[in-house]
């Protein structure tokens, strides 16, 4: 497949991931602006800004810390982080860029997946903060998760398994390992600074990976933060957690066809071997998880880079000819 | 719906009425349909025909437009209707002029004959820009210069004419076949009982015509689109396109041409290209030999291409063809190459580089289309009778300054057809292109992408210029 189809087809992939993740952390932030109480709004907010590394727009994080603040200023934060064109991790961003990505590897897609991904950013292409916030901000949220859990399924059922099937799961599942290590790391940095973190602060957690029962079930009605960062880490049997994303990776990549570098492909396999053992092995020592899953974002980049300089922009002097 | 103040005038052609006020007879199943159909059930069609457009995602790009950088392209749903026999006399027609047009390029490019023979003067083709010093010599794979035409055909009450032969990278095919699909899904019942002509395998005829063309020797040739990018307006129809024939869909820096071959960058190495359908104009297709500017080129890839090691599809230099001036001689072409009468008409042109020419054209230029030889798409062209006379003026002072620049055409009467046009049917003007390929053999499939002046009272039918599409039938008999 041409390399810049299948790099469009990668990216295609990390954009819907990113906007998906942060679409359902932004749905169970809205939720709690109903009921919870301030200082759990503001946990909320803190993890959402620090897993994307972001400033909150100037003062209104501070500001939230008084109950009267806390709903007009989620106000704020909420449309940067949505609707904000020029913020590049804004659900906006990430759908109008999936969706320019797509539009470049259109051929390599079947029509109903374009037709579904361009609905999509029509539907969004067309509302502001004040449409979703009027009746039911989690709605909005809530849909926008379904819409691209269709897109999977429609790519599940109609695409071609051809190379760009493999590149799209790729960029999916690195950017799955990358917004998990990174949402982790956010979890454990807002709780050591937050005061009286309630246990909602954790359920929500396990509610974002559709885990909550799962847990019930593995451990007991007593939310534990480590017994809670376990699950997410370990259970292969969790679709989203780290050890899952990671053998999706590891098997997305040895099915993908012979590239242009036997060497560099061995490079990717062996990284990923890393990234399986701070998950499966390091993990279970219980050393410092912050770390560790900062070490493992840091490997995530490596291996896009590889990923990059082996299919995509590889030095043609030397490439051979098929 | 009530036709009764449908307005006909005697000097245009109805497509759809002739002149005594009745349906012609290839009409009647659409004009039935027309009145049976309510208003409200026509302006559904209308927006589920419209709607099928955006969530498909169908767009262009205007020039020198800041805002909204996609637009898509208006779309009348009412079809425009030909009958059998209209189409095979079109078709005749067109095969004829794109065999001569050919044999003049084999011709220009070689040994000249037909200036030799005194038939086109030597300077309209010297003195054309797009005539390419560097393709002197070349012969084309099969004496294939135009593998893929766009011809513009317009219709006054005298018939058919043939406004402009478009040789380099015709666009619009992909409209043609979104138009049927969309209309054929609205209007399901007319269309099964109008008995209308298949275009859907377009594709599958490009193809075949691509592969003929593949440089000797070479069993399952690749092929590759070759796009300026997402930010060229045609760029729907070339990822279309590159889709249907299942080719790869390339920009210039995803290929590189090594000791004369071409190959295009894949995910596992280096892959041979045999044949690429370019829809890049010739100045930016190699940088060596063309435009040394040029940021989209394949530097290399003339070379690649003049040793027979790929197949490009057009081949450079078609431009002094398609040249508003050379298209004046393209009726003495079919007669010069093929001793043959030309089937279908030129528009009657006054090349302004002749004194005779340029003296007819000062002095009736309220009643003239002036069109600059270089320009296209509607672009730097003078409408006499809808200009005022400042502007007349002013446009006559370019034309005596460059005479050679400039070519005159009477103002067709171009043909009206019925389209919605907010809520009510009311006549516009119409062309069409249909789209000759040039393999082999020639093939044509019966369809065309009619475009339509939805401003009243406009002939100007160019997308860029407020222009919209609408699906051609062309019916079994």
């Amino acid at each position: 497949m041409l390399s810049r189809s299948a790099e469009g087809l990668y990216w295609l992939g990390r954009y819907l991931e990113r906007a998906q993740h942060l679409s359902r952390l932004l749905r169970i932030q809205t939720e709690a602006l109903v009921d919870r109480p301030v200082t759990e709004i503001h946990f909320g907010w803190l993890r959402l800004y620090g897993c994307l590394n972001r400033q909150p727009p100037v003062g209104s994080l501070e500001l939230l810390a008084q109950d009267d603040y806390s709903l007009a200023d989620s106000y704020t934060l909420a449309d940067d982080l949505t609707f904000e064109p020029t913020n590049p991790d804004s659900v906006w961003s990430g759908v109008a860029a999936a969706r320019e990505n797509a539009r470049h590897v259109r051929h390599c897609l079947s029509a109903e997946m374009w037709t579904c991904l361009n609905r999509s950013y029509l539907r969004i292409q067309g509302l502001t903060i004040q449409d979703i916030w009027a009746s039911s901000p989690e709605r909005f949220y809530a849909e926008t998760v379904a819409e691209i859990d269709t897109f999977a399924g429609v790519t599940a059922a109609t695409m071609y398994r051809d190379e760009g099937w493999r590149f799209l799961n790729l960029g999916r599942s690195i950017e799955r390992v990358q917004l998990s290590s990174a949402l982790l790391d956010a979890q454990i940095a807002a709780a050591n600074v937050t005061q009286d973190v309630s246990e909602a602060a954790w359920t929500s957690l396990l509610r974002l990976y559709h885990a909550l029962e799962a847990y019930d079930r593995t451990f007991s009605l007593q939310v534990e933060p480590r017994q809670v960062l376990d699950l997410l880490a370990t259970d292969a049997r969790l679709p989203d957690s780290l050890s899952r994303s990671l053998d999706m990776l590891s098997a997305e990549l040895a099915a993908t066809a012979p590239s242009p570098s036997q060497q560099a492909a061995g490079a990717a396999q062996r990284l990923i071997g890393r990234m399986s053992a701070l998950v499966n092995f390091a993990w279970l020592d219980r050393d410092d998880p912050r770390s560790l899953l900062q070490r493992l974002n840091a490997h995530g980049r490596e291996l896009h880079d590889l990923v990059t300089e082996t299919y995509f922009q590889y030095p043609v002097h030397d490439a051979p000819v098929r | 719906m009530d036709l009764d103040n449908y307005e006909l005038d005697a000097d245009v052609y109805d497509e759809m009425f002739q002149a005594n006020g009745s349906p012609r007879a290839h009409y009647q199943g659409v004009h039935r349909a027309l009145t049976d159909t309510s208003a409200a059930d026509l302006a559904d069609i209308q927006d589920q025909v419209t709607g099928s457009f955006s969530s498909e995602g169908i767009s262009f790009k205007v020039y020198g437009d800041e805002e909204g950088d996609e637009r898509i392209i208006p779309v009348d749903c009412l079809p425009r209707v030909l009958s059998g026999g209209e189409w095979r006399e079109l078709e005749a027609g067109l095969t004829q002029r794109l065999m001569a047009l050919n044999l003049f390029l084999a011709d220009v490019y070689g040994a000249a004959r037909i200036v030799e023979d005194g038939v086109i003067p030597v300077d309209v083709v010297r003195g054309c820009p797009q005539y390419r010093i560097e393709m002197r010599g070349f012969q084309a794979p099969h004496g294939v210069w135009v593998a893929i035409c766009g011809t513009d055909l317009v219709r006054t009450n005298e018939g058919f004419k043939v406004l402009e032969d478009n040789l380099r990278v015709p666009s619009g095919v992909a409209y043609m076949l979104a138009n049927r699909k969309a209309v054929k899904a609205s209007f399901r019942r007319l269309y099964r009982s109008s008995r209308v002509q298949d275009i859907e395998h377009y594709g599958r005829v490009l193809l075949t015509t691509l592969q003929e063309l593949a440089p000797e020797g070479t069993s399952d040739p690749a092929i590759a689109v070759l796009t300026p990018g997402v930010y060229n307006s045609a760029f729907y129809e070339h990822m279309f396109l590159a889709r249907e024939i299942g080719a790869e869909l390339v920009e210039g820096r995803d290929l590189l041409v090594d000791d004369g071959v071409v190959y295009m960058r894949t995910t596992a190495g280096l892959r041979r290209v045999d044949v690429v359908y370019r829809r890049v104009d010739d100045d930016f297709l190699d940088p060596v030999v063309f435009r040394e500017d040029s940021l989209l080129g394949i530097p290399g890839i003339m070379h690649a291409y003049k040793q027979g090691n790929v197949t490009l599809a057009n081949a450079p230099g078609t431009g002094v063809a398609d040249d508003k001036s050379v298209y004046a001689y393209v009726p003495d072409m079919i007669r010069y190459y093929l001793a043959e009468k030309p089937i279908i008409a030129n528009v009657e042109t006054y090349l302004c580089r002749n004194p005779d020419g340029l003296e007819y054209t000062l002095d009736n230029l309220q009643n003239l289309v002036v069109k600059r030889v270089g320009e296209s798409g509607g672009y730097g062209m003078l409408i006499g009778p809808h200009a005022s006379p400042a502007e007349r003026a002013a446009y006559a002072e370019q034309v005596r300054a460059n005479p050679a620049d400039f070519i005159s055409q009477p103002v067709l009467a171009l043909s009206r057809a019925p389209c919605l046009i907010d809520g009510r049917i009311e006549p516009r003007h119409v062309d069409l292109r249909p789209f000759v390929l040039s393999g082999l053999e020639t093939r044509i499939v019966p369809g065309a992408f009619c475009r339509v002046a939805l401003r009243r009272g406009s002939l100007v039918v160019n997308s860029s210029q407020g222009g919209g599409g609408k699906d051609l039938w062309v019916l079994e008999n």
